[in-house]
C-alpha cells in the first residue's frame, strides 16, 4: 500500500471509530430524553415518596424503566412518549409550569387528572414503579437494594449449608 | 481494475484500522469519551468516584496498542451492537474477562496477588470441582457457584459433569480447569467509590489511627442480583452456640467472610461452612489471625501468645492443629476443657 492510501484510510479509520460516539445528547439515557427521564423520575417519586425510607428517586425506578422500554418493554414506547407529553402539558395548562417544577401538591392533581384521562400510562407507569422499586437491582431499579433494606430481607443472605463431608476440615459433633 | 483495486485496499484498511481508532479515540477522552455511549455512563461515573480513578480505562480494559486481537474484535462487536440498538439490560464483564482481569491487578498489587495466588483463596475450578471426597457425599449445586464461581455465566451442569455422587467428573468448558474459581473481582468491585488510594507508608500498616483497615473496593459479587454488595451493607450473622449468643467481633470486613464461610440456617456456631472462633478464641476477627490474601495463620499466634496464655503453655506444643493439622482441638473452636478434661482449674473458670 502507498503511503498516502495508507493516511487516507488511517484518517478514514479514525473518523468511522469517532462516528460510533453518539455525542451523548441523551445524557446517559436509552431511551428518554434528559427532559423526559426528570420528568418520569418526578412521576416516580410522587408514587413513591421518600418518606422516613427512600422513595423511587432513590431507589433509581426511571434507570429501570429507561433501561426495560429498550428492551422487554419496547411495546410501550409511545406510550410513555405520550403520556409524558400529556402529563407535560397537563402541568403547563392548568399552573403553567413543567410538570418537575410544580409543587408536590401540585403534582399529585396532574397525576390524579391523569388516572383517569391517561389510564393506560398511568396503570403502566404505577406497576412500572412497583417494579422498579422491589424488583431485582440486576435489572435497573432498586439502587444499592434500597427497597429490600426497608423490609430487612438481608441481601445477600447468610446461608451455609449442612454437608456430610468436609474434606481436610473438622467440624465439632 | 486498479482503480478498484484500491478502493478495496482503502476499505480493507479503513476496516482493520477502525477498532484501533476509535480506541485512540476513547483513550485520549480521560474515560468522559467511553461515556458518550449511554450504556456505558453508569460504569464511569462509579470509576470516576471510585478509589481507582488515577488509573485510566485503557491500563486495565486495554488500549489502542493492546495487541490482543479479540479485545479489537469485542469493541467492535459492542460497538455494532450499540449502533442497533442491542443493549444489554446491564454492562458486565464475562466469566472469561473477569480471569484476564487478575493481570492489570497484578501488575499494580504484586505482593498481594503473590499472597492470594499462594493461598487457598486462588484455588482452581477443578481443585474445588473435582474433589472425590467431597462430591461423593455431598451433592453438587449451582449454589456452589454463589462463592466458586460467581462470575460464571452457566449453572453447575454447565461446569461439571455428571452433576452426581457417583462420578468421575469433569470440567465441562474448555480451558476453565485451572482458572482461579475466586478471583480478584469476587471480593473487590474496582470502581467501587472511596478516596482515591495512595501507596501506604509504615503508618498505615501498624496499628494506630492511621492504620488502614478495609480497601473502599471491599465489597461481595452477588451472582443472583449481578450486583457489587459493600462490607457496610453485607449482613452479619448473630450466632449462637446452643441458646447463648456468641461473641462477636464487630470487624465489619467478617461480613465478606460470612457470604461464603455461613452458618446453616439455624445459626448455630460451627454448623454448615462456619468457622467463627469460640471457646478460647471467642469473639476474635477472622482477620486477627488469618492474613488477608494468603490466609496464613500461624505467624499470627505470636501476636497474643504466649503473652495472653492463660495456662502458661507453649501453644505451639498444645495438641491443637497448631501442632497437628489432625487434632481434634481445632483452632476455632479449642476450649479449656478440651485439655482440662479432670475439669478447669478453680482460678482459670471465668476464660471457659
Amino acid at each position: 500500500m502507498r503511503r498516502r492510501t495508507f493516511v487516507a484510510a488511517g484518517i478514514s479509520a479514525v473518523a468511522a471509530g469517532t462516528s460510533i460516539s453518539c455525542g451523548g445528547n441523551q445524557a446517559g439515557w436509552r431511551f428518554f430524553t434528559a427532559e423526559e427521564a426528570r420528568a418520569v423520575d418526578a412521576i416516580c417519586e410522587q408514587i413513591i415518596p421518600a418518606g422516613p425510607h427512600p422513595g423511587a428517586h432513590d431507589a433509581r425506578v426511571v434507570n429501570y424503566i429507561d433501561i426495560q422500554l429498550t428492551r422487554h418493554f419496547r411495546k410501550h414506547q409511545e406510550t410513555y412518549r405520550r403520556g409524558i407529553a400529556g402529563v407535560e402539558a397537563a402541568g403547563r395548562k392548568k399552573f403553567g409550569r413543567r410538570f418537575v417544577e410544580l409543587s408536590p401538591e401540585q403534582q399529585v392533581e396532574i397525576l390524579s387528572d391523569a388516572e383517569e384521562k391517561s389510564k393506560a400510562f398511568f396503570e403502566l407507569i404505577l406497576a412500572h414503579t412497583r417494579q422498579g422499586f422491589y424488583g431485582d437491582p440486576r435489572h435497573g431499579g432498586n439502587h444499592n437494594m434500597v427497597s429490600w433494606k426497608m423490609l430487612g430481607l438481608p441481601s445477600p443472605p447468610i446461608r451455609g449449608r449442612e454437608r456430610s463431608v468436609w474434606p481436610g476440615f473438622f467440624c465439632p459433633a | 481494475m486498479k482503480k478498484l483495486v484500491l478502493v478495496l485496499g482503502l476499505l480493507a484498511a479503513a476496516v482493520l484500522l477502525m477498532a484501533p481508532g476509535a480506541t485512540l479515540y476513547y483513550e485520549t477522552g480521560g474515560g468522559r469519551r467511553c461515556a458518550s455511549c449511554h450504556e456505558m455512563q453508569p460504569v464511569y461515573d462509579l470509576w470516576s468516584s471510585s478509589s481507582h480513578r488515577g488509573v485510566s480505562c485503557g491500563k486495565c480494559h486495554g488500549d489502542a496498542f493492546t495487541l490482543d486481537a479479540s479485545f479489537h474484535r469485542n469493541n467492535a462487536a459492542r460497538a455494532y451492537s450499540h449502533l442497533r440498538h442491542e443493549l444489554p439490560e446491564q454492562i458486565r464483564f464475562s466469566h472469561q474477562y473477569v480471569q484476564a482481569m487478575t493481570g492489570p491487578c497484578q501488575n499494580c498489587h504484586r505482593q498481594e496477588f503473590a499472597s492470594w495466588q499462594a493461598g487457598p483463596h486462588s484455588a482452581t475450578y477443578a481443585r474445588i470441582f473435582l474433589d472425590k471426597k467431597h462430591n461423593t457425599g455431598n451433592m453438587l449445586m449451582d449454589d456452589c457457584l454463589r462463592c466458586h464461581g460467581a462470575y460464571f455465566e452457566r449453572g453447575i451442569a454447565g461446569l461439571v459433569a455428571p452433576v452426581d455422587r457417583a462420578g468421575p467428573w469433569r470440567i465441562v468448558p474448555q480451558g476453565v480447569a485451572n482458572m482461579p474459581s475466586m478471583p480478584c473481582l469476587t471480593c473487590h468491585q474496582m470502581h467501587r467509590e472511596g478516596p482515591q488510594l495512595h501507596k501506604a507508608g509504615v503508618e498505615g500498616r501498624v496499628a494506630g489511627p492511621s492504620q488502614e483497615i478495609a480497601r473502599p473496593s471491599l465489597a461481595f459479587f452477588d451472582r443472583r442480583t449481578q450486583q457489587y454488595v459493600p462490607i457496610q451493607d453485607l449482613p452479619m450473622p448473630a450466632l449462637l452456640d446452643g441458646p447463648r449468643p456468641l461473641k462477636m467481633s464487630a470487624d465489619r470486613r467478617q461480613a465478606l467472610c460470612y457470604q461464603c464461610h455461613a452458618p446453616a440456617a439455624a445459626m448455630q456456631v460451627g454448623s454448615g461452612d462456619d468457622r467463627t472462633g469460640m471457646g478460647v478464641h471467642e469473639g476474635i476477627s477472622c482477620l486477627a489471625c488469618h492474613a488477608q490474601h494468603g490466609q496464613q495463620t500461624r505467624a499470627s499466634c505470636a501476636n497474643c501468645h504466649p503473652k495472653m496464655s492463660n495456662c502458661g503453655l507453649d501453644v505451639e506444643k498444645m495438641d491443637t492443629t497448631f501442632q497437628s493439622a489432625g487434632s481434634k482441638h481445632n483452632i476455632h473452636w479449642v476450649k479449656c476443657g478440651d485439655c482440662h478434661t479432670r475439669g478447669v482449674p478453680r482460678k482459670k473458670e471465668k476464660t471457659v
